[in-house]
């Protein structure tokens, strides 16, 4: 089994959510349940950010309701049957940092029954000529498969890794709490952008100066001044560039590589505590606890209209007709969605607006999951299929940035970044005996097409291209597709209200994140709108962190929201 | 003995130079060594075709600053600077796009291609007006450090953070954003009209080793604003007789000022003795002792070239070795027997045509049909190419001064980007004449009669550049301008004050803060920290 439990999970620096709500204001909210019926807050969306904000504010004393439109909870991180007997995470096979404090307060794991293993980590990247580098969870390990490929590369990893965790862990700091303010001039602020301020001097005078220089360059600048192995430097630039529209020589992708580092094991290439089995497991237990601390979930419940009375929001209307009232509505959909579709756009500032409206999102992504007759013969994954099974298709940067190319003009990569996964390996449930399930993330497919449209030719050229890649490294591999379901941005957008298919609700780019995210309005989750909040991925801290914009979310609003 | 000099200033770069000045006029004793026969460094005029002077690398003055101006006296010195008023993109359908040093006349030519960015026109240049009044006093700022504890740098600092926060919110957010996105998508949220959008996004991508949809590359779109916000055109503009105008002006300044400048005089090595420059060697074999010795070469000459590798910090030789220069433009001479005609002036039917034309031809004429021919331009540099279709930057420096060329007869100056210094296979004779090439030939498309218009061709890759001025790499700014190697950072961090880890000696580049250009900045703030300390 790839998939070892550690006898004592830590993730350096343990933050990244709320403690449990203050007694006071528990108290007043259970009092407000007391005096007054109707619901405290209506979160729109059972997505993981959903689900925890739900959790967090039922645990503080609210009564909440969460609607979900589809029959399932879990947003983007569901785990669904998607061919006769074969289940896997149809969207999103890595929901990234789920931070242990979250885990903890809601006990996810104790109470819920979410069984965490610390993933170990192999990352298999196969190399154009038929070989393969092996990035282990333990740095010593990833240096040892490195020596072949580069001496020079192996004795640098080490330091590589402990300076990455370092210059994350900053930013696992700054995730920690809600987005510091650098326009307001009241004394809270003032003292937390100087506590940020003497936070980044704790890091060491050499840590700092690296993080300010870093976040601005590029990851391929970053990774060439530290290597020269270009699988290496291929695999980790993938990082950089995962869910954003722009290739690793772009400036600022050396921060989206930091980003997705953050919660990472020390010295760990994308090890983080995971849910044994599959993602859906997650949602399922998130779910468990909001309903456990009173909440109310209700799938199949569409949310068409935020209800409006007296300027502010005072409830839902669904897609039944039904009109449901609550105090507070708390939108876990993206900001566009949120201000432009489910409000009415003209009870808005108009600046405001244009704001929403140049959000980036420009989905690059989709998904082909792939159900196999039998495990295929891939370079580095070991013929018994003793691996974590991960699999990733980014052989250089050049490679990488040729990908981008075509995207950067509308079109599909003609050889795209594949992040492969194959969840049988741990979890073999998942397929009928024998059988196995590969979970492809796939870069770059643009939500915006150039001269074209996702329509079904356009994403059955995309599963044929998808499988002839992985044909590439793995002949067999095509061969023993018995079934396959292509998700196209179009169909993220559709069936997981991913807009533009952007699976972070917006990139995660140095000019959309802390106080800018998603405008700078809401940057602490309140909205121009009286008693409505957001708590989608399109906050602070933003995508690619487990229920993080969900209890900041909740944490403002228990706070006085 | 005692030295003959108080300080050496090495290279007669118009940083070297202005540095020199300011030196001489608070009563140092100044030698200022330059290796070729000539000052300037890369701001140099030459007749390389007789008749014809060429403004052989740089070629538009930009963003010199006004006290310097004041301060060295240079009209006095021969500084005249003759405005450029206009930039002319041509369109591939045959249309073009004007912009005039006039914002209603660039607003009322902007609604012919859409009425909505001629709205949205106003709007945008007054936020970046009001921005570049933010930043402009950054630019005359000597950096603090960030990491540094001393009550010097606090106190800077704390001047930078208030500085900052006195901008108030939704300027300060707008300015982040400036300063964090690509130009192509700072642009994409004010406009719609490609040709603007590339045209601007051009500005932002010079220098750099990105292209107009890279984050990082929108916060140059200011620097437009912030030569008009004086309301001194000159601050755009070539000088009389050529970019080697500027540098004869301040060399005449310094001289004046009592500064010695000695030509063909290359120094090879910075003489260090207990952690102290004392002076340094020429190429001829001489020493000359100074306290104080002042570098405008680049930091790679400056740290790597000019000293024993033992006398630098390893984490600083480090920093240095990793500043990125990655030069990326090229530039292309021409002597021409008429003048270009292009198309798209030509065609402007009414009586307005030729008025139009004569007067386009006195500005700058843009070479970025799109903002995607400015990208495909970059992907060919990225892979070690230099583009088959580039972005080139077209100014005629006869039209508006004369004496550049015989009578009827015109001097064109084609800035050319991207060449990229790693050429795959090197930069060879052969592949610079391609490279010429596909200047031309790019160039034809708009403007037919240029081959036949051509008297003599010039071409300079950025190897050239290197060989000639000296600039590592080739780049023209003397390391890259990105955010990264910017402010504190430029060239490394804690040695961003013209400081040096070696006593005495002092870095006044354009690898300095704040950066590249003819802006002279950079020599008069390191002169002001040299006088402050000694």
């Amino acid at each position: 089994m790839g998939t070892s439990a550690r006898p004592e999970p830590v993730t350096p620096g343990a933050a990244g959510a709320p403690s449990a709500p203050s007694a006071p204001s528990a108290a007043r909210a259970a009092g407000a349940r007391g005096a007054r019926s109707g619901y405290d807050a209506i979160v729109i969306g059972a997505g993981l950010n959903g689900l925890t904000t739900a959790a967090y504010l039922a645990r503080g004393g609210m009564r909440v309701l969460v609607l979900e439109r589809r029959d399932i909870v879990g947003g983007s991180a569901v785990t669904e049957e998607f061919a006769p007997g074969f289940r896997c995470d149809t969207a999103r096979h890595d929901v990234g940092w789920i931070p242990l404090r979250i885990i903890r307060d809601l006990g996810l794991n104790d109470r819920h029954g979410l069984r965490l293993v610390s993933w170990a980590g192999e990352v298999v990247a196969p190399t154009r000529d038929g070989d393969f580098l092996l990035l282990h969870g333990i740095a010593e390990r990833t240096a040892d498969a490195l020596r072949r490929f580069s001496p020079a590369d192996a004795g640098r990893w080490p330091a590589f890794a402990a300076r990455v965790t370092k210059l994350a862990g900053f930013l696992e700091r700054v995730y920690a709490g809600p987005a510091p303010q650098v326009d307001s001039s009241s004394l809270t602020d003032l003292a937390r952008l100087l506590r940020l301020g003497l936070g980044l001097r704790g890091l060491g005078r050499k840590d700092m100066v690296e993080f300010l220089r870093s976040a601005t360059m590029s990851v391929a600048e970053f990774l060439d001044d530290a290597f020269e192995c270009d699988a290496l430097k291929g695999v980790l630039g993938a990082q950089g560039v995962t869910h954003l529209c722009q290739g690793p020589r772009a400036g600022g992708t050396a921060f989206v590589y930091l980003h997705h580092q953050v919660g990472r094991y020390p010295g760990a290439f994308r090890t983080t505590l995971f849910p044994l089995g599959a993602i859906g497991e997650l949602a399922r237990a998130l779910a468990d606890a909001a309903r456990a601390a009173g909440a109310e979930v209700r799938t199949g419940a569409a949310v068409t209209r935020i209800a409006m009375r007296d300027a502010r929001a005072s409830g839902v209307v669904l897609a039944s007709g039904e009109e449901i009232a609550a105090r507070r509505v708390v939108s876990s959909a993206d900001p566009r969605q949120t201000f432009l579709a489910l409000c009415d756009p003209a009870l808005l500032e108009p600046d405001f607006v244009r704001a929403v409206r140049n959000i980036r999102y420009r989905g690059v992504w989709a998904k082909v999951n792939l159900a196999l007759a039998e495990l295929p013969r891939i370079p580095g994954l070991p013929a018994d299929g003793k691996s974590a099974g991960s699999v990733v298709i980014s052989p250089s940067l050049d490679y990488l940035e040729r990908a981008y190319d075509h995207a950067k003009y509308g079109r599909v990569s003609e050889h795209p970044y594949l992040d492969a996964r194959l969840p049988t390996l741990t979890d073999p449930s998942l397929a009928p005996k024998g059988r196995h399930v590969m979970s492809v993330h796939v870069q770059y497919a643009p939500y915006h097409l150039r001269g074209g449209a996702w329509d079904d030719a356009a994403r059955d050229a995309l599963g044929d291209r998808v499988v002839a890649t992985l044909g590439e490294y793995a002949p067999d591999l095509p061969g023993k597709v018995l079934h396959r379901q292509v998700l196209t941005p179009l169909d993220l957008e559709r069936e997981f209200s991913l807009p533009e298919g952007h699976a972070y609700h917006g990139e995660m780019t140095l000019d959309q994140i802390l106080w800018m995210r998603p405008v700078p309005e809401c940057s602490r989750h309140g909205t121009p709108v009286r008693g409505l909040f957001l708590c989608g991925s399109g906050t602070h801290p933003g995508g690619g962190i487990a229920g993080g914009a969900g209890a900041g979310a909740a944490r403002a609003i228990l706070n006085g929201g | 003995m005692a030295p003959r000099y108080d300080a050496i200033v090495i290279g007669g770069g118009h940083n070297g130079l202005v540095n020199a000045a300011y030196l001489a006029r608070a009563g140092r004793r100044v030698v200022v060594l330059e290796r070729r026969d000539r000052v300037g460094g890369a701001a140099v005029s030459e007749q390389i075709f007789p008749g014809f002077t060429y403004s052989v690398y740089s070629y538009v003055v930009s963003l010199l600053r006004p006290e310097i101006i004041r301060d060295l006296d240079l009209p006095r010195h021969g500084l005249h600077i003759l405005p450029l008023e206009s930039t002319v993109t041509p369109m591939l359908n045959g249309d073009h796009l004007a912009q005039w040093g006039d914002h209603d006349q660039s607003r009322r030519e902007l609604h012919r291609h859409s009425p909505r960015d001629a709205d949205a026109y106003d709007e945008y240049g007054r936020l970046m007006q009001w921005m570049a009044q933010a930043v402009k006093p950054i630019l005359s700022m000597i950096p603090p450090d960030p990491a540094s504890l001393s009550p010097r740098d606090l106190l800077g600092l704390l001047r930078f953070a208030r500085h900052l926060r006195g901008i108030g919110g939704v300027k300060l957010h707008a300015l982040h954003k400036l300063m964090t996105m690509s130009s192509a998508d700072f642009l994409d949220e004010w406009f719609e009209t490609d040709v603007l959008k590339a045209t601007k996004s051009a500005s932002g991508v010079i220098g750099t080793f990105l292209g107009p949809r890279s984050p990082g590359t929108a916060y140059v779109l200011l620097h437009h604003y912030m030569g008009e916000i004086d309301g001194v055109f000159r601050a755009w503009g070539f000088a009389k007789g050529g970019t080697g105008g500027v540098s004869e002006a301040i060399a005449g300044a310094a001289r004046a000022a009592g500064a010695e400048i000695r030509t063909s005089a290359g120094v090879t090595k910075v003489l260090v003795r207990g952690g102290r420059a004392m002076g340094v060697v020429l190429e001829n074999g001489d020493e000359i002792a100074a306290p104080i010795v002042v570098s405008g070469l680049d930091p790679r000459l400056t740290f790597l070239g000019l000293l024993e590798p033992d006398v630098l910090p390893p984490d600083f030789a480090d920093a240095i070795r990793r500043f990125k220069f990655r030069g990326s433009s090229g530039k292309v001479n021409l002597a021409l027997g008429e003048l270009p005609r292009f198309t798209c002036l030509e065609s402007v039917g009414d009586a307005r045509g030729p008025a139009l034309s004569l007067r386009a031809l006195r500005g700058a004429i843009s070479i970025s049909p799109s903002v995607d021919h400015i990208e495909r331009a970059y992907d060919d540099a990225k892979y070690g190419e230099f583009s088959r279709a580039p972005y080139m930057d077209v100014v005629i420096p006869s039209m508006i001064d004369p004496g550049m060329a015989p009578p009827g007869k015109h001097v064109m100056s084609i800035f050319v980007q991207y060449a990229p210094y790693k050429l795959n296979g090197g930069w060879t004779d052969a592949k610079r004449e391609a490279f010429g090439d596909a200047v031309i030939e790019t160039l034809s498309r708009f403007a037919p009669n240029i081959r036949s218009a051509i008297l003599h061709r010039q071409v300079i890759t950025p190897a050239d550049i290197e060989r000639v001025t000296g600039l590592s790499e080739g780049n023209i700014f003397a390391g890259e301008l990105s955010l990264h190697q910017l402010f504190f950072f430029r060239p490394a961090h804690a040695w961003s004050r013209y400081r040096t880890p070696v006593g005495g000696y002092f870095q006044c580049g354009s690898g300095t803060h704040p950066g590249g250009g003819i802006m002279g900045a950079n020599g008069r703030l390191a002169a002001l920290e040299i006088l402050r300390s000694a």
